[in-house]
């Protein structure tokens, strides 16, 4: 049945527009893979959903497709660009067009957040200082943060903030991708709610074409188009919540139908 | 659009950095090299007293100063004082993914962590390296004249003697090369300290015990060096 999902969601792929493409990537460590010939496609202006269980290996796709993790083989075609073959201007306008907002932000910890999202800008374009500034006031009040946020330091403001602000990094070249890991870790659920609805938000005004590595069941039916479970080093599963409920798995079941995931449970059917 | 990835060197980070680990060094590097000026001379002069030759602590103290001491207890002092800072620095900026994120932006962590940092070290260490020389001749000047009644003027003059261009160079030029261990050893530390806490310690750790042994090391094949060729 899974066989059978993907051949089909191929034959969608064909007419949508592949921002990321994953075929066949083995990644390993020593002697353990983590990931055996793994594939994933991501299409343009979709909100991916990446799910799976700790230690699975979600982390280490991400930080493959980023060039951080060397894989073993397979090929990574990210904005149409094979990312082994690309040359370093190539690689370049890659770097360009994507944004990455790390588990705990990242956030450069010596500059203000105005300075963090002014780096990006600093390295690939020619700016005079006031237009960087002004871009960079644009980029905080897109996030959602006050204006006096930009003076402060990473270390002086709350977990929230540090998301929003990192994502306003992520997006400071109006990149065409954007990768999150586990933005919504770690923050209440009101706070949470109100990231799913900015990236949802961001997807519709900009065009954004959006990964988003999560646990948070309330993000995934949410603001996720799509979502893809890890399991067995592979994509177990890819499609919409009601694929996820439909997929007879033991661990997808228990994800999507255990107790903290009664509410989704309810919602699908009703 | 700035295409390529050579960077500019970026003034104001190493400047920044000249400050804090070069002028904000100033003062302990001047405290402990005037105490250990002193210490010698006391010493020196207390045993060539028997001999009779007590005005030879200036020759001592002035080569052995200029030559050795001054250079080692800077590049010590620098190992254990700024050297365990770029571990640290660098360090947790790698455990908070920081590092990370340089890379995707398109930053090379190297030239942008690492290289102002190599580069304040090898233009602060040599100049702490005269503070320390003048400190360590001031703190052995003022113990020759109380301790052993040698006068400064007398001391300057038996000083000029004693010493030439070549003593103080043959300490100075060792002055860039301990500030490249020093750097390079806390860097590469740094770069290798994992996600936990315990593993920032360690390579703080390992990063200022194995610059401080690097530094006397080289410092002896210096020595060494010198003695091949008759500097």
């Amino acid at each position: 049945m899974v066989l059978i999902e993907e051949r089909q969601e191929g034959q969608v792929a064909q007419s949508r527009d592949v921002v990321l493409s994953v075929r066949d990537v083995t990644v390993g460590f020593g002697d353990t893979l983590v990931l055996d010939g793994l594939s994933l496609d991501v299409y343009r202006g979709e909100i991916l959903g990446f799910v799976g269980a700790s230690g699975a290996g979600k982390s280490v796709l991400l930080r493959t497709i980023l060039g951080l993790v060397r894989k073993s083989s397979g090929t990574i075609h990210l904005l149409g660009q094979d990312l082994d073959a690309a040359t370093d201007e190539e690689r370049l306008r890659v770097d360009m067009h994507q944004g990455v907002l790390f588990q705990h932000g990242a956030l450069f910890s010596a500059l203000t957040v105005l300075e963090n999202i002014q780096v990006p800008m600093r390295e690939y374009l020619d700016l005079p200082r006031a237009l960087m500034d002004e871009l960079a006031y644009l980029k905080l009040e897109l996030v959602g943060l006050p204006r006096n946020a930009a003076t402060k330091y990473p270390s002086e403001l709350s977990g929230g903030m540090i998301k929003r602000a990192a994502l306003a990094r992520a997006l400071a070249l109006d990149p065409d991708i954007v990768f999150l890991d586990e933005p919504t870790s770690g923050l209440d659920p009101i706070g949470a709610a109100e990231f799913d609805e900015l990236v949802g938000k961001l997807r519709d005004t900009m065009g954004l074409t959006v990964y988003m590595v999560t646990h948070d069941l309330d993000s995934l039916l949410t603001a996720c188009d799509r979502i893809a479970v890890l399991g067995g080093k592979r994509v177990l599963v890819e499609g919409t919540v009601e694929d996820m409920l439909a997929c007879d798995d033991p661990w997808v079941k228990a994800y999507f139908r255990g107790k903290r995931a009664r509410q989704i449970d309810r919602s699908a059917r009703g | 659009m700035k295409l390529g990835r050579a960077h500019a060197i970026n003034p104001a980070a190493i400047i920044n950095q000249i400050d804090r680990m070069g002028v904000g060094a100033v003062p302990i590097i001047v405290l402990m090299s005037a105490i250990v000026g002193a210490i010698i001379a006391q010493q020196g002069a207390f045993q060539l007293r028997y001999f009779g030759a007590e005005i030879f602590v200036v020759d001592l103290v002035g080569i052995l100063i200029l030559r050795e001491l001054g250079v080692l207890m800077t590049a010590i002092m620098i190992a254990g004082r700024s050297g365990s800072a770029i571990t640290a620095e660098i360090g947790s900026m790698k455990m908070r993914e920081e590092v990370d994120a340089l890379t995707v932006i398109g930053l090379n962590p190297v030239g942008v962590l690492v290289f102002p940092r190599l580069v304040a070290l090898m233009v602060a260490v040599p100049c702490l390296t005269i503070v320390a020389n003048f400190a360590a001749l001031g703190g052995a000047m003022l113990i020759a004249w109380l301790y052993s009644g040698i006068p400064p003027e007398a001391f300057i003059d038996r000083l000029r003697d004693s010493i030439d261009l070549s003593t103080i160079f043959a300490g100075l030029i060792k002055a860039p090369f301990m500030a490249l261990i020093v750097g390079i050893i806390a860097s590469i530390e740094g770069m290798k300290v994992g996600g936990s806490a315990e593993s920032l310690g360690g390579h703080v750790t390992a990063s200022v015990v194995k610059a401080i042994f690097v530094v006397i090391v080289v410092d002896g094949m210096f020595a060494i060096f010198y003695a091949a060729i008759d500097f």
